[in-house]
């Protein structure tokens, strides 16, 4: 998969419109205000790609939400320990409680990847919908690794669609990622004109 | 003496004793190690997929990320660094399953640790140890000089999971 500017920078406004939807679900289901980074759109080596999103072996709460409808699709949430300690904060739910705090992340992740993938689908003309979300804490290479694993297919390249959410005022920032599937983001540039595909070529 | 971060689809050979090849956060992915028993030569690959010829899109891969072009590729570079052939065996580390996303990504970890095992009956490699399966991240080091593999699990302590004995040691030399 070779894409070029005008193509990763589609890509890129795609997560930009998503990831601005996904700000503004957040900053309602916390009652206060959420900005969003510029998101990064990048076609990576998969042996550069997990450090592009984080330190490997550090520990992280990462919350993984399947999507399919038109095309198949992971988001994944990320989350530093303390980061997420903040977030639940919010939501009333405190640090000891190991499994409650994984739910609320998981509620987080629900709310932000359907308000993503919401976005997606009337841009794009896709049907998507949200799987139930999981969550695990564990090291962000074995998240992202696994993740990135299934999506990169034959090649070398992964394509890594990065925004960063920041609660405002607050210290509190996590990142997420929309990774789609084989297949997957040639379609969705197809829905913007930006893919050739065979019988484009043959008409 | 150094550290070699072995990243998705890479791989890496010593046989510079103090080295360590290292693959950090091991989720669905498979740390394969190969050494032999004077643990003077190393080599780690970092399989990401079972089978490059599932592969239909065409696009090129390393051979590392594939399990039936990794493991010949490591022999390769075993043998390249001085390893004796019949003393050669494989450690394997990784393998978990992170999440369960659906049709698609059906028990990879699973997947990709047959497919190394296959591939290292092919090449007449046996396995000594592995540390696999269940749903849990894993780093593994292999130290090239004395032979020994560890492993950390996510939250845990890196542990020692295969060593070489002294009457290996006294055969290798």
């Amino acid at each position: 998969m070779n894409l070029t500017d005008i193509q990763l920078d589609a890509l890129r406004e795609i997560a930009n419109i998503g990831s601005g939807n996904a700000a503004t679900a957040l900053a309602g289901m916390l009652g206060r205000p959420v900005d969003l980074a510029v998101p990064t759109a990048r076609a990576l080596p998969l042996a550069d790609a997990v450090d592009a999103v984080g330190q490997a072996d550090e520990q992280v709460t990462a919350v993984a939400l399947p999507v399919d409808g038109g095309i198949d699709a992971i988001v994944l949430l990320i989350f530093q320990p303390e980061q997420a300690e903040r977030l639940i904060g919010y939501l009333g739910v405190g640090p000891d409680d190991p499994e409650m705090a994984l739910s609320a992340l998981s509620e987080i992740g629900n709310i932000l990847g359907s308000a993503y993938t919401g976005a997606l689908s009337i841009m794009c003309d896709l049907d998507l919908e949200p799987q139930p979300p999981q969550a695990v804490d564990d090291m962000l290479g074995a998240v992202v690794s696994s993740v990135l694993a299934v999506a990169s297919g034959a090649g070398d390249m992964a394509l890594l669609l990065d925004s960063a959410l920041h609660v405002d005022g607050t210290e509190c920032e996590f990142g997420f990622l929309f990774v789609p599937q084989p297949g997957g983001v040639e379609r969705l540039l197809g829905r913007l004109g930006l893919w050739a595909t065979e019988e484009d070529a043959a008409a | 003496m150094s550290e070699l971060m072995v990243r998705m689809a890479e791989l890496a050979a010593s046989q510079d004793a103090g080295d360590v090849l290292t693959a950090l956060g091991l989720g669905s992915c498979v740390g394969v190690a190969l050494l032999d028993g004077s643990g003077a030569v190393a080599a780690l690959g970092h399989v990401v997929l079972p089978d490059s010829r599932e592969a239909t899109d065409g696009a090129a891969a390393k051979p590392a990320k594939f399990a039936d072009t990794a493991v010949p590729t490591l022999v390769e570079e075993m043998l390249r660094n001085g390893a004796r052939r019949g003393g050669l065996y494989a450690v394997l580390v990784g393998g978990a399953q992170m999440f369960s996303l659906g049709a698609n990504s059906l028990d990879i970890g699973r997947r990709n640790e047959a497919g190394v095992r296959e591939a290292l009956e092919a090449a007449g490699v046996p396995v000594r140890t592995a540390v696999t399966g269940g749903g849990v991240g894993r780093t593994i080091r292999v130290y090239v000089g004395t032979g020994t593999v560890t492993c950390k699990e996510a939250g845990g302590t890196e542990t020692d999971v295969s060593t070489i004995t002294s009457s290996e040691l006294a055969e290798a030399a």
